[in-house]
């Protein structure tokens, strides 16, 4: 996108030119009035127009405002956000003419930047929520691998890819799916289907739907899931559960964007995008053959992989103080979690990642004393499933050969690093010649292409 | 009234600083992020910096201004 950044704070335009840039945007700057009226002019009548004008109110030589009408004039009129540091500008924005006028209140920041890039007044709501950010109007967490899925759902949302989600379980993949439909703003609605839930005999009906009489019990007609996602986001959770025969029907739809109704015989253009999840790696969908080949590709045009909450321990306090928040709100109680209660959250690894969390911070909030005013967390965080997942992450057993357990070290590290060994002899503090060696030792290199 | 206008205007003072800080800090996480040279990580840090002091020395002249005794 075109971007004209208008302030007389030359440090301001600085700032926000490299954000913009960083952002994959195209950036022109004026200081002034005049200066801001003579770029508008020279670039929205050309082939490239100015799309969007971050726009400070008070000029030096005039108000802000008088661009705002300018630019109203013009065929190809850009979308206006006024850049400003008072909440009061909130109605004089409403009464301004068109649609096309928003704001962001300083201080700017990534997300009221990109929110007001795309058209919306979400300034005021990223401080209501208890204090956290919501990206993308949902997800919560500023770590590097929440910040590179942000990434990822930015570029996706422009375009109309279809996107195959993969995490394990409680990582959030349905609000994953929410955020990109969030950031694509697309006219329909998010229609989320459990694919796992269907039965084998009603899956044709759940995803095309049915016309009246097209068996017994069909006594209406039925609108697919496909049907109700015109134009909008069709979200297919556990995709690698619907069973193998019934794929190729999924992939004529994905083909042809076309549906047709159980018993019908009309063919129903559709048209969405499909976000579809699986809580199996992709080396087990390969493997195990639960997904065709040919639906594969068509489902995971951009795959992305929804990081386990271990793997942004950073983001805990920030989910766990907003889950507690919310309970707090639930119930008028002011609960808090001490230093140390928040250190122990960080020090679990989470196997049942964020919704473990989430019951847990629950459980601590259903036990809290009420005469400490702290929530009360329980001695072990394990709970039955957790116990299988540790004992197979923790192999050490008394007696243990070292060579054995070196041995797992290496290859857990080359697992969690896709077979990065330069990075992996970094993590394990060796060289990559001794890496080389002991995978050599350990035969572990005769299949390798990369060794 | 005239003593609003004051404050107002300090507290407005002390907005841009901190729009500085936030801003720069966007930017060093989003060149950290993208993997750009350090030193451009740096500069914008050194400007979170100055941010602070500059902010920290609105705020005390706002601090000095609720001292003085009203006219």
């Amino acid at each position: 996108m075109k971007i004209l950044v208008v302030d007389d704070d030359t440090e301001f335009c600085e700032a926000a030119a490299m954000m913009l840039n960083l952002l994959q945007h195209e950036v022109l700057t004026a200081h002034s009035l005049s200066d801001a009226l003579n770029c508008l002019e020279e670039n929205l009548s050309g082939k490239d127009p100015i799309e969007h004008v971050l726009l400070d109110f008070m000029l030096p030589d005039g108000s802000g405002l008088h661009l705002i009408d300018v630019a109203q004039k013009f065929s190809s009129a850009p979308f206006i956000t006024l850049v400003t540091g008072h909440p009061s500008v909130k109605q004089m924005v409403s009464s301004l003419a068109g649609p096309n006028v928003n704001y962001i209140l300083k201080p700017v920041n990534k997300q009221n930047l990109e929110a007001a890039l795309l058209g919306q007044n979400t300034n005021a709501q990223q401080y209501e929520d208890f204090g956290v950010t919501r990206h993308f109007d949902c997800l919560v967490g500023e770590s590097l691998a929440m910040q590179q899925l942000y990434t990822m759902i930015e570029r996706v949302s422009k375009t109309h890819a279809n996107v195959m989600l993969m995490g394990e379980s409680g990582t959030g993949k349905e609000v994953v799916a929410n955020a990109i439909h969030n950031a694509s703003q697309p006219k329909g609605k998010l229609i989320a289907s459990n694919c796992g839930a269907f039965s084998r005999d009603l899956i044709g009906s759940e995803l095309f739907g049915h016309e009246k009489g097209a068996f017994t019990g069909a006594i209406n007609r039925k609108i697919g899931v496909f049907e109700q996602a015109q134009d909008g986001t069709l979200f297919l959770d556990e995709i690698t559960e619907m069973p193998i025969d019934y794929q190729p029907n999924l992939l004529r739809a994905l083909e042809t964007q076309q549906v047709v109704r159980v018993g019908g015989t009309k063919e129903i253009p559709v048209n969405c995008r499909v976000i579809s999840a699986t809580n199996r790696s992709e080396q087990d969908i390969a493997e195990k053959q639960v997904l065709r080949e040919d639906i594969y590709f068509r489902l995971a045009v951009f795959p992305i992989r929804i990081p386990p909450l271990r793997e942004r321990k950073e983001d805990i306090p920030s989910l766990s103080q907003l889950f507690l928040a919310q309970l707090n709100h639930q119930h008028g109680t002011a609960y808090t979690l001490s230093e140390t209660q928040v250190d122990r959250l960080i020090a679990y690894d989470w196997p049942g990642n964020v919704r473990e969390l989430k019951h847990a911070i629950h459980r601590a909030y259903i036990m809290a004393d009420p005469a400490s005013q702290e929530v009360s967390l329980p001695q072990s965080f394990a709970s039955p499933f957790t116990k299988n997942s540790t004992s197979g992450n923790n192999p050490l057993v008394p007696g243990q050969r070292i060579d054995d357990v070196e041995r797992e070290l290496i290859k857990v590290t080359l697992e969690q690093l896709g077979g990065d060994k330069p990075q992996a002899a970094k993590m394990l503090g060796i060289s990559l010649k001794t890496l080389y060696n002991r995978l050599n030792k350990y035969g572990d290199c005769e299949n390798d292409p990369t060794a | 009234m005239k003593d609003q206008e004051t404050m107002s205007t300090l507290v407005h003072n002390a907005r841009n600083p901190l729009n500085r800080i936030s801003m720069q800090a966007e930017l060093a996480k989003m060149m950290v992020t993208q993997g750009l040279p350090t030193d451009k990580i740096i500069a914008a840090l050194d400007k979170v910096l100055q941010g602070c002091q500059d902010c920290s020395a609105q705020l005390e002249e706002i601090s000095n201004h609720v001292k003085q005794p009203p006219e």
